[in-house]
């Protein structure tokens, strides 16, 4: 049975403090959707960049699609990152001088997989790209707009398109609703995890948000598998 | 990536237009440094072709070719006649042809000369003296006016003009008593033969010495050295040089040593392309000053380039790090902030180009005028593609400061926004 994500004797430490995350073992099976909760502090924003590669776990292993993160080098696993997993930011992250349109095309630009695999599906980047953006509601005209100029619901759509686009494997979010008010929250998810459905993509979704919970396989209490009780440095 | 990199400055539109017009400008400083040296150059380079030798009293060469050609100083001594005749008759001259200075007409110079003047006197390439309205002189009390001269003085052919002693603008002695005709207008040349008037060689003999006796003497003790008028043959007894063709070009190296170490009177004889070669080489120091501050200006520009680039990556921590969530890697980043500076250095580089095109159609006239210097529209030269590319490799230099420390600091930052 293949893992889209797999977590084995993980122990992390932030230099010098104390151990944020102590995970014997977990992990996420292919194609599932997976809320993982907790509290500001708890060690998610730690847990999340150890998944993203952006740090390295000082004890034990982390694998994405069987791939073991640790034995990349830096520029490799940027490479794994683009090529590999979509990532919704909290603050969405857009260049807020691109179009929207431009936004999500950014997916492809640094991405020869993503690439690819848009090309296998017979139609171009762009026409995936603004096929996303209408079905997350944004008009043409909108799609046009610098990101700078949209609403900050319209900017976490233009980031959800993004990430979606090129079909990665695992598709990563770190509190995309914290901004948005109930209704249009729960519209967002329920948009997300259809057009993850559709493109076979495993969705990890992390928020301190547990009313969520209905809409997801799997509903995960961080404290409930991670053994150390300190947080992050940041809390 | 180009696409990105435009994107982005448009974004930063103001300091980026900053920056651009900094460089600009000082690119169109050490370019018009170039171009002046070079049109100067071509200037007086064309002011004198086909003559082979100008010969005029014992001075130094380049004073006896600015003063004779160009006008520009005076010579202390003048040439007898004699001599002249001598000159005139050795077999390798072709032909001569005498001018006389020292007299002018508000501040233009007067060339007193003969009628051969206007068949050998060749500028640019070979291009002899047309005229634009009238003829010719062909006795004396007429004047041919060079065009600048006959458009500043507002003279037409049929007005009468005086000659004034001396050559400044004001004179207090004026030849009244002579007013001469203005028979002929030449074409523009863009040389120095504008902004002149020529009359005969006997004119200015009849004017300084046929006075009325008032004038005479007025004019006593300016022209103590001028008082051999005996000799009726002669037009005139001294001159101020003479301009020499020689059957075989090859011989003017010979005939310059003949003249200069000749026993008799002392003359001085030189080879107009050489003698401007010699005036360059002493101006260099000057012009390798100007380039030098040029070059210094151009490197303030870029530095300055040097300073928004690096303070803007503060601000663009945020795009840095969203880049590099998408999948660019430090690498790219380097690349885009490279990228980003080399456009804007072609960019301003361009601009210098077109602000020093601008600045030259617009004071050519400007320069014509005060100067006589006429500077052609061309294409850049080679001299002057090479300072453009000076500016884009020092610009390329100068982004792999900024670019290295958006490296550094995505290494460090990672995905995440430190605000």
């Amino acid at each position: 049975m293949a893992y889209a994500i797999e977590i084995d004797h993980l122990a992390f430490a932030w230099q010098g403090g104390q151990l944020t995350l102590d995970i014997p073992h977990w992990q996420v099976e292919t194609g599932e959707s997976v809320l993982l909760r907790g509290p500001s502090g708890s060690g998610k924003s730690t847990l999340l960049s150890l998944l993203a590669g952006i740090n390295v776990a000082q004890q034990g292993n982390v694998s994405l699609l069987d791939q073991s993160l640790s034995n990349l080098s830096g520029r490799k696993r940027d490479r794994f990152r683009a090529n590999h997993i979509g990532y919704i930011f909290q603050q969405f992250n857009l260049l807020p001088y691109l179009s929207a349109l431009d936004n999500v095309l950014l997916a492809t630009q640094f991405s020869p997989k993503r690439r690819q695999r848009v090309a296998e599906s017979g139609q171009s980047a762009e026409q995936l790209a603004i096929q996303y953006l209408k079905r997350l509601g944004l008009s043409a005209s909108q799609q046009q707009q610098a990101a700078a100029n949209l609403s900050v619901g319209q900017q976490q759509r233009v980031a959800a398109a993004r990430a979606l686009l090129g079909a990665p494997e695992l598709l990563i979010a770190d509190e995309p609703t914290s901004a948005l008010d109930s209704d249009r929250r729960d519209d967002f998810i329920k948009l997300l995890l259809e057009l993850s459905e559709q493109n076979n993509t495993t969705v990890l979704f992390v928020t301190h948000d547990a009313s969520l919970g209905q809409y997801f396989n799997r509903h995960v209490e961080l404290s409930d598998i991670n053994r150390a009780a300190g947080g992050s440095p940041h809390a | 990536m180009l696409k990105l990199a435009i994107k982005s400055l448009a974004n930063r539109k103001t300091s980026a237009l900053l920056t651009v017009i900094a460089i600009a400008v000082s690119v169109a400083l050490l370019l018009a440094v170039e171009r002046v040296k070079e049109q100067v150059q071509a200037n007086f380079a064309n002011t004198v072709s086909g003559t082979d030798l100008i010969v005029g009293p014992r001075s130094g060469d380049v004073q006896l070719l600015l003063a004779s050609v160009f006008h520009i100083g005076a010579l202390n001594n003048s040439m007898s006649w004699q001599s002249y005749e001598k000159l005139s008759q050795n077999r390798q001259v072709e032909w001569s042809v005498p001018i006389s200075l020292g007299d002018s007409v508000s501040g233009m110079p007067v060339v007193a000369t003969t009628a051969g003047y206007f068949q050998h006197f060749k500028y640019a390439n070979q291009q002899p003296l047309k005229l634009q309205h009238g003829e010719w002189f062909n006795h004396s009390e007429q004047a041919v006016l060079g065009a600048d001269a006959a458009e500043k003085l507002d003279f037409r052919v049929g007005d009468q003009l005086i000659i004034a002693h001396g050559t400044g603008g004001i004179s207090f002695s004026q030849h009244s008593g002579h007013p001469i005709d203005v028979v002929g207008v030449l074409k523009r040349t863009g040389t120095p033969v504008d902004q002149s008037i020529y009359v005969d060689l006997k004119t200015l003999e009849d004017i300084h010495g046929g006075e009325t006796a008032s004038e005479a003497e007025e004019h006593a003790h300016e022209h103590t050295g001028h008082d051999e008028h005996a000799d009726h043959h002669h037009p005139t007894s001294a001159i101020s040089a003479a301009l020499v063709g020689l059957k075989s070009r090859q011989m003017a190296l010979f005939m310059q040593r003949d003249i200069n170490t000749a026993d008799g009177e002392p003359l001085t004889a030189l080879m107009p392309g050489q003698t401007l070669q010699q005036l360059w080489k002493t101006l260099r120091v000057f012009e390798q000053a100007l380039n030098g501050i040029s070059a210094i200006v151009v490197i303030i520009g870029l530095l300055g380039m040097l300073t928004i680039l690096l303070a803007s990556l503060r601000e663009r921590s945020r795009e840095m790090a969203v880049l590099r969530a998408v999948g660019a890697g430090p690498g790219t980043l380097f690349t885009l902030l490279v990228t980003e500076a080399v456009l804007l250095t072609i960019i301003a580089t361009a601009s210098g180009l077109a602000l020093l095109y601008i600045l030259q159609i617009s004071l050519a006239g400007v320069i014509q005028q005060q100067t006589g210097l006429l500077f052609a529209l061309q294409w850049p030269t080679a001299a002057e593609w090479w300072r453009m590319l000076f500016v884009v490799v020092a610009g390329f230099l100068m982004s792999l400061v900024p670019a290295w420390r958006a490296y550094r600091q995505s290494l460090a930052d990672g995905l995440t926004v430190k605000v």
